[in-house]
């Protein structure tokens, strides 16, 4: 009797060796390529950002008269980019040649390496963020008169006995001093919040995979 | 991809992936790079799994997207660098189950439009039309219309295989 395609779609899989699933020998090495090849685009992106905020900030502040500001952003963030882009090119240099695994454990001393580097750069970096706010809104020209000229005139007409130091109220100094304090203290805390956002699933992926390519190795060991 | 997402989340539908693998793949090289594509693709996009779905029906829809997209890279490269009489040649299977009825069937199944061939496989799969039909995203009615001429279809291509 002529069998039906079901029956046959069916006692043709009953057979053990049909479904062999292949080994996916080549499916670390692709997984690795395509982690690394995100994360450099994904790098290269955000510093093509910081290079055209810092730019357009610039122009912006000379227009809303706090050019201080957008000067001290601009240096700033270039130098940032300049280590950024220099540590960029270190992952070039990493053998891709080599094994899967050590190709991946390179990749991961890299980053290390430039999460280390920028953190420190972070507790540098904020402080003169925010000193670069202040200093801006302080020179920014109201009338021809100073904001901060300003500030101070009308803070001695209400506390004629403040203490000043070259000109300035002591408290204020005291204010900017500790606030810039605490960002130099957790500037490394805020950008490895910030980099969580940006990269925080492809770091959980190479993490992923390479407790993976370890528990592989102890296992062939 | 940790190798308990492969074992929990993968292998169990290992099977399907498989047979889908292998209608639109004629030779074991080809079969093995849509095999490993479909794992690949299923480890990237997990986190795109909001159980809008079950998970054996996502896995069926990327394992299917995935073979139609690299059989159409591989249709658009070849247009470029083989001759139609190489192309032609090339639809014959070029790797065989132990079981000859299979393999007839199988050959038939590669002679069906693309989207025939999932459809009539998650059918053998006795997949419901329900869920076919949210794999291929069209209706159960449509699906158990198509279903019905497909097999009419297989038949017609067995028939003159056997004869």
């Amino acid at each position: 009797m002529e069998k039906s395609i079901e029956n046959i779609w069916k006692e043709g899989f009953l057979k053990n060796d049909v479904l062999v699933a292949p080994t996916l020998n080549n499916l670390y090495n692709q997984k690795s390529i395509h982690i690394i090849d995100k994360f450099k685009r994904m790098f290269k992106i955000n510093l093509i950002a910081i290079v055209g905020f810092s730019s357009l900030f610039l122009v912006v502040s000379f227009f809303i008269g706090i050019p201080l500001m957008g000067i001290i952003f601009f240096v700033t963030l270039s130098v940032l980019v300049v280590i950024n882009k220099n540590l960029l090119n270190g992952i070039e240099k990493i053998d891709t040649g080599a094994s899967c695994y050590d190709y991946l454990k390179s990749f991961n001393l890299w980053i290390n390496k430039q999460v280390n580097i920028n953190q420190r750069l972070s507790s540098i970096l904020y402080p003169i963020f925010f000193l670069a706010f202040i200093l801006g809104f302080w020179f920014k020209e109201v009338e021809g008169i100073y904001l901060g000229e300003r500030l101070v005139t009308k803070l001695l007409q209400l506390f004629p006995n403040m203490d000043l130091l070259f000109g300035l109220p002591l408290i204020g100094i005291g204010l900017v001093v500790f606030t810039m304090g605490l960002l130099a203290f957790f500037g490394g805390k805020i950008y490895q919040w910030d980099l969580n956002i940006v990269y925080g699933r492809i770091f959980k992926k190479l993490k992923e995979l390479l407790t993976d390519l370890e528990k592989l190795n102890t296992q062939n060991n | 991809m940790s190798s308990d997402f492969y074992n929990t989340s993968i292998l169990p539908f290992a099977g399907i992936i498989i047979k889908l693998c292998r209608a639109y793949t004629n030779s074991q090289e080809d079969f093995e790079d849509y095999y490993q594509e479909v794992c690949l693709q299923i480890w990237r996009s997990k986190e795109n799994f909001h159980n809008q779905s079950s998970w054996s029906t996502w896995v069926y829809q990327i394992s299917l997207n995935v073979c139609l997209t690299l059989l159409k890279k591989k249709k658009n490269n070849k247009q470029h660098f083989v001759s139609d009489h190489l192309a032609e040649e090339e639809t014959e299977n070029n790797y065989a189950f132990s079981d000859e009825s299979l393999n007839l069937l199988y050959a038939a199944i590669r002679k069906l439009a693309e989207i025939d061939r999932a459809i009539i496989m998650l059918y053998l799969e006795e997949k419901s039309n329900q869920e076919i039909a949210t794999i291929i995203g069209t209706t159960p009615n449509n699906i158990g219309v198509r279903v019905n001429r497909i097999k009419k279809k297989l038949k017609i291509i067995l028939d003159g295989k056997v004869n």
